[in-house]
């Protein structure tokens, strides 16, 4: 390394331009997008690769988008190499077999040159609202191949040296749902990467491009090092953690198994998810990228969160992932659902870190964030389509109870304003409550879940598309050092004329005007014995409704 | 001093420290600084009124405006001192302020902690009333006042001292709300009552919430303690009404603000921009961008063609509340921001601060790292005795330790860690100065750059190179700008109104009809602050969006034609701040008219004092210097109106130090400012 010669002040400058160019990007992508998920749920995230593909710098609202770009720009640059793109070049892709992560997360990707020289790619994901497929919002739980899932891009080009290719344009337009939505919020994809170029040009202009391509390199080892020295910092050691997925959304009695082995060793750490279920028929498989993205939360969550975000720090962390296991499925399996399972992975991440760090770490959290997708036509005949993000209660810890309907681990999405859904869509919201007695008991108690609930008004035009992907339906969240589990999620359907039908965590139906909807959200798992509970807290929780009192459900 | 025709006007800016106090006949001004009173700030005003009248002759009598610039708000959420409030909530959502929206801001910390400001009002003190409206305004339940009184009953019993009320959909019909109100006053007549349709009438359940949560929370607080200053004015038989200032950088009367004292919230900073801007405008000057550099970090802002840009959100004690605010960015790099070296040898500054206790390690008060100030005084851009008008006394010894201590951990001499920390700090301001311009699609490099505060005028000259700015303006007296700025402050008043239609539905009349309701409120306002209908420029806008976008952009609207133009206005107003414009449906959110009636431009100067103004030479490294060498160093107070001063020069003052690196020019100006010119001999 030529760290000695390089002038550390202007590595640190060019390390805080990087960031905040990677942050501009993304406020751009949330500012300017129409999808409800990315507008209210903030699933979208901007970076800044090297020419190699190496992460340079990310800004992500998400922790399931750290490195989830990773292997979209490698599938790009191996089809066109870098040599060979030109400026105003724009690149597509979406297909989880060949670099994506499910198929409504499309990767954009532009070079950015300087001079004619080109000298990194600008790359955003946004997660559109609804890419086609057998259901609107496509999030389809009943999916059994990808086919289903909606439309598959693999890596391809969507502009040339500026000129935008309108055939595919109108393929795109004729696959999916919203095509105006879903047109609009690419452009503003584009929108961010080009601004990402723009800067990053002049700051190759202010610096020099070779000064500027030396610090990208420095940078990059810098924080491989120091996430090494974090995890040397640590205890050596190898620890293991089960946790639960509810179902595959097919065989809906039949949990599926998520098992990590944790290792840290010399300033490395490696997960082995082997003893994880085999690969699903329903749409929980999570293609590679996804047990990436659950390792990076986990390192950074235990180590130091202050390590400059970019591609060093993925360096030291391994995985073994089986291949024809949920963790690595095959083509053509279904993947829509795989949120959720990077949720319980990185949930099972932690918890086997916990043997490392014992004394910093939670009960665990709900890990549920309960996917909603509500499609179809007014009355009038135009369409619509909106989604809904509820998340359950966090785990309580040594010395704090957990926070009520609160996001945790591997998503940190907004839920939808009752407000903003009844301005879009022919749906009432009649409820939304904190769910009173959903945490688990403890000296600390769990956050709680939340209720929530949705009327079908009239104004419909034929019966609506309604997916809903629930977890924590039938396995708890537990507590941990001998308090009590959450609350499990419940899910029950209230038709017009009374009948009800409750939801095994995943359904796909539909929901005509007068149906109603209640979801109750899971709650966080106790922390210590129940029974040493200040009572202090235990009145406060009465008071404010937090918990049941005995003999007065 | 003798009274001028119009009488004197009066500016308080009441600080933590100090009470800075700005009194002026359009003529001539007197500035002092007396110390806070935190408990009863009133005696700060009584005290500065007496000190008016005996050492500067200007009796209380002679007093016809005093403005009011205030933290009384802030403090009281920032020590949790406000109300005990009552919320009532349609029936299914008391839960809403607790639930919020679910984030949370700290993404990798493994012990969570609350997001919402639930303490205003926890589940015990929420209640729920039977009644529902429609998003299209219509009524689905109408309001059951049998639940009403009981609900409202049993907030009263439980004790509370403010009621909040936050129905949905009460943005678009209010009928609910004020029913509401009426029966709080029947059966608990006085007490106060804030209105979600009032305080910030716009969609988003949780967010109105919140923002009319803290309104019932500073209310009581905020009435009593404009009660105690008007009571200090009338005992010292002061003619004149006392008129606050209000985050959007309008002033209101007492009445007026009491009817939305969640809008106090910035009260200083505000009045500190508009200080600034007319230091600007004294000189010919509209375009500037402003840069308070504090302690534990640095406000920027941006004015275009002297007006400042206003945003519709805010955040206090890291809650962010909808109010319409001066569009202020705060940055967490300041003078007291701590330099570190992380694990694989990188400098790094901030965002730890030193603070004001212990402080830099200069201040000798046992901090011992080494901060952005220790760096200058190490650098000898700053005169040890003279820091704060010589109130602090500072250690070369102990900074330049504290500077060697990094320098060493990162392998550079000691002047090199000291410049490093200046390079690194200065682009983080210089960061921030782009949120405010590039960001927004505007050039810095056409703007003037105006420190204010005390640490300003160490950055800026560097900070204009980074930016390619030419122009750096100093106010002659940058410590009390807030002040200043209550005097040249607008009454203004803004009304809004949700409007939610796509643009291809809306008809000409419709906007007309809505904007001349807003108006005739606007004005109401005005009167009730003694405006006259003749005195107010008014301003009309639309927040606009494409159809199924949240994020709105403000597009002004010609009241004679509303919609002409409209739309091109707004894609043009897209490409310029996102970078696209798709030519999709367009719609509009909200509407919203500005009323403001201006005050005439008064900047506090002095003349200047006799002798030379060179009075020491100091080793020193500016930037853009390749080494330290003896640097001119003059007395502020001395340099004569016209005179130039060629960089590398330091210029002290009381209250700031200014650096003209070489390459830069300074002259003082007629009006008291100092203009700093690169490039120029």
């Amino acid at each position: 390394m030529n760290m000695e010669r390089f002038d550390p002040v202007t590595l640190e400058v060019i390390r805080n331009r990087l960031d905040m160019i990677a942050e501009e990007m993304q406020l751009t992508l949330l500012r300017s997008s129409c999808s409800p998920i990315v507008k209210e749920g903030l699933d979208a995230s901007a970076s800044l690769f090297t020419v190699d593909g190496v992460t340079l710098a990310q800004a992500c609202a998400i922790p399931i988008h750290l490195a989830t770009l990773i292997p979209a720009v490698a599938e790009i640059t191996r089809r066109f190499p870098t040599e060979a793109m030109r400026e105003g070049d724009i690149y597509l892709l979406n297909d989880p077999y060949a670099g994506g992560t499910h198929l409504p997360d499309i990767a954009l990707v532009v070079p950015v040159f300087t001079a004619g020289r080109i000298i990194a790619l600008a790359a955003t994901m946004t997660h559109h609202q609804d890419v086609g497929g057998l259901a609107a919002g496509s999030v389809p739980t009943n999916a059994t191949e990808i086919f289903q899932e909606g439309l598959r891009l693999p890596a391809v080009p969507w502009a040339r040296a500026g000129v935008f290719d309108e055939t595919l344009t109108s393929v795109l337009r004729a696959n999916v749902r919203i095509p105006d939505v879903f047109i609009g919020d690419l452009h503003a994809q584009v929108a961010a990467c080009r601004l990402g170029a723009a800067r990053l040009a002049e700051a190759a202009a202010r610096h020099g491009d070779n000064t500027l391509l030396t610090a990208f390199g420095l940078l990059i080892d810098r924080s491989e090092a120091m996430t090494r020295a974090a995890l040397r910092a640590m205890p050596e050691g190898t620890w293991q953690a089960e946790d639960w997925l509810d179902n595959d959304g097919i065989a809906l009695d039949v949990p599926l198994r998520i098992a990590v082995t944790a290792t840290v060793r010399d300033g490395t750490i490696h997960f082995d998810l082997t003893g994880s279920s085999p690969q699903a028929r329903g749409p929980v498989n999570a293609v590679p990228s996804g047990s990436l993205a659950a390792a990076c939360f986990a390192v950074r969550a235990v180590t130091d969160p202050a390590i400059p975000n970019n591609g060093g720090c993925f360096r030291p962390i391994s995985l073994t992932l089986p291949e024809g296991s949920i963790v690595n499925p095959r083509m053509p399996a279904p993947v829509n659902a795989r949120s959720a399972t990077i949720k319980r992975i990185t949930g099972c991440m932690l918890a086997a870190l916990a043997g490392a760090v014992p004394d910093r770490m939670p009960a665990p959290s709900a890990g549920e964030l309960l996917v909603m997708a509500f499609g179809g036509h007014w009355a009038d005949g135009s369409a619509f389509v909106t989604g809904e993000l509820l998340a359950g209660g966090s785990g309580a810890g040594p010395g704090y109870d957990g926070v009520d309907a609160i996001e945790t681990d591997a998503t940190n999405c907004m839920n939808l304003p009752a407000e903003a859904m009844e301005l879009e869509a022919p749906i009432r919201v009649r409820r939304w409550s904190l769910r009173r007695g959903s945490g688990g008991d403890g000296t600390f108690r769990g956050g709680l879940g939340q209720v929530k609930e949705y009327e079908v008004l009239s104004t419909i035009a034929a019966p609506l598309s309604f997916s809903h992907r629930g977890e924590r339906h039938a396995i708890a969240a537990s507590g941990l050092a001998g308090g009590g589990p959450g609350a499990r999620a419940v899910s029950v359907i209230t038709r017009a004329d009374g009948t009800t039908e409750t939801i095994a965590s995943k359904r796909v139906t539909t929901l005509a005007a007068g149906d109603r909807v209640v979801v109750e959200t899971a709650g966080g798992g106790g922390w210590g014995e129940a029974a040493r509970r200040d009572s202090a807290r235990r009145d406060e929780d009465a008071a404010n409704g937090k918990i049941v009192l005995e003999g007065s459900a | 001093m003798t009274k001028a025709g119009g009488g004197f006007a009066v500016g308080i800016d009441i600080g933590g420290t100090f009470t800075d106090v700005v009194c002026t006949d359009g003529a001539r001004s007197t500035i002092f600084k007396l110390p806070s009173t935190r408990d009863d700030p009133s005696r700060a005003v009584a005290a500065a009124l007496a000190r008016l009248a005996d050492e500067h002759g200007i009796a209380s009598s002679a007093i016809t405006r005093f403005c009011h610039g205030t933290t009384v708000a802030t403090n009281a959420v920032l020590e949790r001192k406000g109300a005990t409030v009552g919320l009532i909530a349609t029936e299914g959502f008391a839960d809403i302020l607790e639930l919020g929206r679910q984030m949370r801001r700290q993404m990798y910390d493994l012990a969570l902690k609350p997001e919402t400001p639930s303490w205003l009002a926890p589940g015990a003190r929420r209640v729920e009333v039977r009644e529902r409206v429609a998003a299209d305004g219509s009524i689905v339940t109408p309001l059951d006042e049998d639940s009403a009184r009981a609900a409202i009953t049993r907030l009263v019993a439980d004790g509370v001292e403010a009621i909040a009320v936050s129905l949905l959909f009460s943005f678009v019909n209010d009928a609910h709300e004020h029913r509401l109100r009426a029966l709080i006053g029947e059966i608990a007549p006085g007490l106060p009552v804030s209105l979600s349709s009032e305080v910030d009438p716009a969609f988003r359940e949780y967010e109105r919430t919140v923002v009319t949560g803290f309104d019932a929370y500073v209310k009581p607080r905020v009435a009593h303690y404009l009660a105690g200053i008007a009571d200090a004015l009338a005992a010292r038989g002061a003619p004149c009404t006392l008129a606050v200032m209000q985050s959007r950088g309008g002033l209101a009367g007492t009445e007026t603000a009491l009817r939305r004292p969640v809008r106090l919230f910035l009260s200083g900073p505000a009045a500190g921009l508009l200080g600034a801007a007319s230091v600007a405008a004294a000189v010919g000057i509209g375009d500037i961008i402003a840069i308070d550099v504090g302690g534990t970090s640095s406000d920027i802002a941006l004015v275009e063609g002297g007006r400042p840009s206003v945003r519709q959100e805010m955040s206090v004690d890291g809650y962010a509340i909808r109010v319409p605010t001066l569009d202020v960015v705060s940055i967490g790099a300041g003078g007291g921001s701590i330099a570190w070296v992380d694990g694989s040898g990188g400098l790094r500054v901030g965002p730890r601060s030193a603070g004001a206790e212990p402080g830099p390690a200069c201040y000798g008060r046992g901090g011992t790292d080494a901060t952005v100030t220790d760096a200058s005084l190490a650098l000898g851009l700053l005169d040890p005795d003279g820091f704060a008008g010589g109130r602090i006394m500072l250690s070369p010894a102990r900074a330049a330790q504290a500077v060697a201590d990094v320098a060493g951990r990162v392998g550079l001499t000691p002047e090199q860690a000291a410049l490093g920390i200046h390079r690194v700090v200065n682009a983080q301001m210089a960061d921030g100065i782009r949120l405010v311009s590039i960001r927004r699609g505007i050039d810095p490099r056409g703007f003037t750059l105006v420190p204010l505060g005390g640490a300003g005028g160490i950055h800026a000259a560097a900070l204009a190179e980074e930016l390619g700015i030419t122009r750096v303006l100093v106010p002659r007296f940058p410590g009390v700008l807030a002040a200043a700025g209550l005097l040249v402050a607008p009454v203004a008043h803004e009304v809004s109104a949700a409007f939610h239609a796509p643009l291809a539905a809306v008809n000409a009349e419709d906007v007309s009809g809505v904007l001349a309701t807003l108006d005739a409120r606007a004005a109401a306002l005005m009167a009730a602050d003694g405006v006259t209908p003749s005195d107010a420029t008014i301003r009309h806008e639309a927040d606009m969006a494409y159809v199924g976008q949240s994020h709105t952009l403000a597009v002004p609207v010609d009241t004679a034609a509303p919609l002409a133009g409209l739309a091109a206005r707004f894609e043009a107003a897209h490409a310029r701040i996102n970078g696209h414009a798709t030519g999709a449906a367009v719609k509009i959110v909200n509407l919203r008219t500005v009323h403001e009636a201006t005050a005439p431009i008064v900047v506090p100067t002095a003349a200047p004092e006799p002798g030379p103004s060179l009075v020491a030479e100091r080793q020193a490294r500016l930037p853009g210097m390749d080494r330290a060498a003896p640097v001119p160093v003059h007395a502020r107070a001395r340099i004569a109106e016209g005179a130039a001063i060629a960089g590398p020069a330091v210029i002290a003052q009381e209250d700031t130090t200014t650096l003209v690196p070489p390459g830069w020019t300074a002259r003082a100006l007629a009006s008291g400012a100092l203009l700093l010119v690169h490039g120029e001999p």
